[in-house]
């Protein structure tokens, strides 16, 4: 086993040599082989970067697809709001749903008591119940 | 247990991207060269080959070193891809299909039959030994390119390698370019080409 391995180790230290070969040589040797060999290697190269290009942002929009709705993506953008806009955010909701409203409790909403915590956790809740309207949201705001 | 690079030190996978996009007509050529040398003494395309590096690249799975050129890296990453599939190959005997994606998938054709593998060690090693023959065989007007060949299949390298043959840096680089250029020609795709 050890020769058969030998035997093809050989071969394998030779296309070593050759690889270093090709990444020594200097660009005006390869295009003059490229030029007499007809070679279109550079072309079939370009090409096998677009497809693994295209295949790469095929598997990212893939895995954001699977990822359950109104769970971590969800949660991720409401956390990525300042807290100012957040609570701008809740009022708009608070303010054109007085049942909503009304629901919280009086000195919360007298004295804006409000953490920034509360106002996050309220406005996930409302986006996982699908209430919330679906707004842009500026990558790195907070 | 060591800490992972700090960012800082490797490219991002935007970085790897536009350095990967920015490489001239020669790079590309560059590439594909190394691959179909990589691919010479397995049963996988250059094609395949580079796209699955590339992909490695783009999707951050094999990182690049600010300090490292770009084509370097990719033909490290192909050196590394090559010796796994020739090794999963070795160890199952099964067809590999490349998707569409490009991704390395795998068709159990047979269970191994143990009982073979002695068989196989000396067709093998048979095979291998014809081989060389055959490669030496294209250096039958050359002895110093055969004495070169020697060298290089014992593991020699560098200087060692060059005192074996007494060329000079310039006539020792003739010398192995000669050998990458005849070998290209006898085996354009594969060693049974």
């Amino acid at each position: 086993m050890s020769q058969n391995k030998g035997q093809w180790s050989r071969l394998d230290r030779l296309t070593e040599t050759l690889v270093d070969d090709i990444l020594a040589s200097s660009d005006a040797e390869l295009l003059a082989e490229a030029a007499v060999d007809e070679d279109n290697g550079g072309t079939l190269a370009r090409r096998a970067f677009e497809r693994a290009s295209r295949s790469v942002v095929v598997r990212r929009s893939r895995r954001n697809t699977y990822t359950p709705p109104g769970r971590r993506l969800a949660a991720a953008n409401i956390r990525a709001l300042d807290p100012k806009t957040a609570r701008g955010w809740l009022d708009a909701y608070l303010a054109s749903n007085p049942e909503t409203a009304g629901q919280l409790p009086r000195a919360a909403r007298r004295d804006n008591t409000l953490s920034d915590e509360d106002v996050y956790g309220m406005l996930e809740a409302l986006q996982q119940r699908g209430v919330l309207t679906q707004k842009p949201i500026e990558q790195g705001r907070r | 247990m060591q800490p992972r690079h700090s960012g800082a030190s490797l490219l991002t996978r935007v970085e790897v991207k536009r350095s990967i996009s920015a490489l001239t007509a020669v790079d590309w050529l560059r590439l594909h060269k190394v691959a179909r040398a990589l691919c010479r003494d397995a049963a996988f395309q250059a094609d395949d080959l580079l796209q699955e590096a590339f992909q490695r690249a783009l999707d951050g799975t094999r990182q690049c070193a600010r300090t490292l050129d770009i084509i370097p890296f990719l033909a490290g990453v192909m050196r590394s891809i090559a010796s796994d599939w020739r090794k999963a190959r070795k160890r199952r005997p099964e067809m590999s299909l490349v998707t569409a994606t490009g991704r390395l998938q795998e068709v159990v054709l047979q269970v191994r039959d143990h009982g073979c593998v002695a068989d196989e060690v000396l067709v093998g090693n048979e095979e291998a030994a014809r081989l060389q023959q055959a490669i030496f065989a294209l250096f039958a007007d050359d002895a110093v390119a055969q004495s070169l060949l020697e060298g290089i299949m014992d593991g020699l390298a560098g200087a060692q390698l060059r005192s074996l043959t007494g060329l000079s840096e310039t006539e020792f680089a003739s010398k192995r370019r000669l050998i990458r250029r005849r070998i290209d020609k006898a085996y354009p795709r594969d060693w049974t080409s």
